[in-house]
């Protein structure tokens, strides 16, 4: 996984609540067994004219971007920091929904609400992937909101734990947030979790040592 | 300090605790073939194995054709089952294939197989985990990668410990209503991200007097409530459905008698233990029906569509965006509102006694000309034991499709689908847009309540289609 410590990017807004990861990546495309190639399935019912979204097979073959789609607009081309509506990720455990939001070229998404901007699953699942997932409060996002509404950049600073915003004609605003501790070493060193887990051998050997009778699963 | 069941639960499988984060010990990981493929390439890559393949037990269910289960024609659902085949047998994993009489629904064949008992934890890459926590279990959906990573140590990092929810149900549902029917108002209450950061314990006269498969059908929409899991504590319902049916994995003799002594401490000290309670009346509940495109967006069914600024939970242009979709106009009777398609199963309500009320309702009566209607057991047991009652005799004398076990239309993964602007009423678990075919209308319901809109063509009262007592 890539380290991550900061990053500068232009931004996109979906500001609806609730965005479920049907909605995200629909179950259809579930049948693929690899990790690579989600990026064009990214909200493959609504960001593709009726009719467009790729199949499962060829995910590259697909039709016009829907214009009314809000992140397909000119000033979110390109766009690497998502903000995202309350509950986002809600719904299915599918971590298809975090690989089609990273390989669709996003590195953070950012949300309202402490404990309330994304569905758990989704939160961890985003950090398993180095999907920097960031919870504000809902003033501050309102702010970023109505002022990167037009476009604009947001610097990312995880070392720090600040968010930058950079809109044309307009002053930056900064506000810190906060992310559990043991997950942001693990995106700033870039870690494999298994690996770190692996060197607990141990005391995972030792517990299994001392787990009940019954708990065994002999059939 | 009294602690809660949940509390109780996760601290016994501590292996490590960093204050900010626990690794918690797995002692049971369910596998199905749709969320696993990458994990399993992870450990390829790795040169890594399974640490407890004898913990470890997989299905096929999410990509099933439920009218002829063999013939999978789709190449790449094709693909996806002997990816699951083939790494089952590469890594040692048991495999509950297609005919082998315990396939199924994962969540539904976890209980049957005795592999779902009080104080375990497990996990599956799958949101519905949350299904066994009616065992008194701490059970939630994991991503891929932790798929991957229970996979290789049997643990998993959990961060900061969830806070307890306790939601009590009080008084006792009248002739009619059912579990789903509760789940779907405490959603209701709760909302679709009330339950964020918690798990849900619930308890309470109307709790205690449901059977295994009721409390699964409880338990199994925590998720759509935002909690990671939800959890009933055990009592003798949940001790004589360990001991009875044929469960290899339920432990026998003094084995069980252990067991039971210890189970029987699981449970929640003091409703002080819980940081935040919420307490429904039963009693007053009554059929449920959703509208919209969240399983918070509910009516009774004595009720009428709502105006796009009365939604709670929503705002004007979310509510508007699921009318819309929905095709709804508000102030509309829910009764008015015609259905399609008729869907009775899922890890919701695909268990036996599901089919059992569904029957109730169409004996003796036939499903409307205007609507197909699919009735697809959980799991090839719950197929056989319905067979066994005459279930599917009734289901197929009144006109409906008497299916084989899988997930089925709950998430159009396999043949069985909406298309664009059908409305179904489904006894699954999840109304978003496009979950059961692109363009499909969604609404959840009761088993009953489901069967009812078959025989009437629209929604409709199943309190009145059931004989007085
Ligand atoms: S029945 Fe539906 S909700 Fe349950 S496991 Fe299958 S797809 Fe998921």
């Amino acid at each position: 996984m890539d380290a991550f410590v900061t990053h500068r990017g232009k931004v996109a807004v979906l500001d609806w609540s609730d965005v479920n990861t049907d909605l995200i990546i629909p179950a259809r495309y579930l049948t693929r067994v690899e990790r690579t190639g989600y990026g064009t399935l990214l909200f493959a019912d609504k960001r593709y004219v009726a009719d467009g979204s790729p199949s499962a097979e060829n995910p590259l073959q697909h039709g016009d971007l829907a214009p009314d789609f809000p992140i397909n607009r000119g000033e979110f081309r390109d766009a690497t920091i998502l903000l995202v509506g309350k509950n986002f990720g809600c719904g299915s455990s599918r971590e298809h929904a975090v690989w089609a939001v990273a390989q669709a070229g996003f590195r953070v998404v950012i949300a309202p609400g402490l404990g309330e901007g994304f569905a758990d699953i989704f939160e961890g699942n985003s950090f398993n992937n180095g999907l920097l997932p960031i919870e504000l409060p809902d003033d501050s996002w309102k702010r970023l909101v109505d002022q990167l509404r037009a476009g604009g950049e947001m610097t990312i600073d995880l070392q720090n734990k600040t968010v930058t915003s950079h809109a044309p004609g307009s002053p930056e605003q900064t506000f810190a947030f906060e992310v559990p501790e043991e997950n942001r070493q693990r995106l700033l060193k870039g870690l494999d979790f298994i690996a770190e887990t692996l060197l607990e051998e141990p005391a995972i050997n030792a517990y299994e040592k001392n787990a009940p009778a019954w708990a065994a699963a002999i059939g | 300090m009294p602690s809660s069941l949940f509390e109780k639960v996760w601290n016994r499988h501590e292996v490590l605790n960093r204050g900010q984060a626990s690794l918690l010990y797995i002692d049971r990981h369910l596998v199905h073939e749709v969320t696993s493929p990458q994990a399993f390439d992870g450990l390829r890559l790795s040169g890594r194995k399974v640490r407890r393949p004898d913990l470890t037990f997989a299905t096929l269910d999410h990509n099933v054709p439920t009218e002829n289960q063999l013939d999978i024609r789709e190449p790449m659902s094709r693909r996806q089952v002997e990816v699951m085949r083939a790494n089952c047998k590469e890594f040692g994993v048991t495999l509950y294939d297609i005919g082998s009489g315990r396939q199924g629904i994962v969540h539904v064949i976890g209980p049957e197989l005795g592999l779902t008992l009080p104080g375990l934890t497990i996990v599956c890459g799958d949101s519905h985990t949350s299904t066994h926590g009616a065992f008194g279990s701490l059970a939630f959906g994991i991503g891929t990668s932790e798929v991957e990573h229970v996979l290789a140590t049997q643990t998993l990092w959990q961060g900061s410990k969830p806070k307890a929810l306790g939601v009590e149900v009080t008084g006792r549902l009248a002739p009619g209503l059912e579990p789903k029917d509760i789940i779907l108002a405490v959603i209701r209450e709760l909302g679709t991200g009330g339950g964020t950061g918690y798990v849900i314990e619930y308890f309470g006269e109307a709790i205690r007097a449901l059977s295994m498969e009721g409390r699964m059908t409880i338990c199994n929409m925590s998720i759509e409530g935002g909690a990671r899991a939800g959890l009933i504590a055990p009592d003798d319902v949940t001790f004589e459905y360990l001991a009875s049916g044929n469960r290899p994995f339920s432990p026998k003799g003094k084995a069980f008698d252990h067991a039971v002594a210890d189970w029987k401490t699981l449970t929640t000290d003091d409703p002080s233990a819980f940081d935040r309670l919420v307490t429904i009346d039963a009693s007053k509940i009554v059929p449920q029906v959703t509208w919209g495109t969240n399983p918070a967006m509910t009516v009774d069914v004595t009720g009428r569509i709502p105006e796009p600024e009365h939604v709670p939970f929503a705002s004007k242009e979310d509510a508007r965006r699921a009318l819309d979709y929905m095709g709804l106009t508000p102030g509309t009777p829910i009764t008015e509102v015609a259905v399609d398609v008729v869907f009775i199963g899922s890890c919701t309500n695909g268990r036996i006694e599901d089919l059992r009320t569904a029957a109730r309702v169409f004996q003796g009566r036939k499903v409307a000309p205007t609507v197909r209607a699919l009735i697809v057991p959980g799991s090839e047991e719950v197929r056989e034991q319905a067979i066994a009652e005459g279930l599917d005799r009734v289901f197929i004398d009144a006109g409906a499709e008497w299916r084989q076990a899988g997930c089925s239309m709950c998430l159009a993964m396999n043949p069985d689908k909406l298309t664009p602007g059908q409305r179904s009423a489904s006894t699954s678990n999840r109304n978003f847009e496009g979950r059961q075919g692109p363009g499909g209308r969604t609404h959840l319901v009761s088993p009953a309540m489901a069967a009812a809109a078959a025989v009437a063509g629209h929604f409709t009262d199943v309190r009145e289609l059931l004989p007085a007592h």
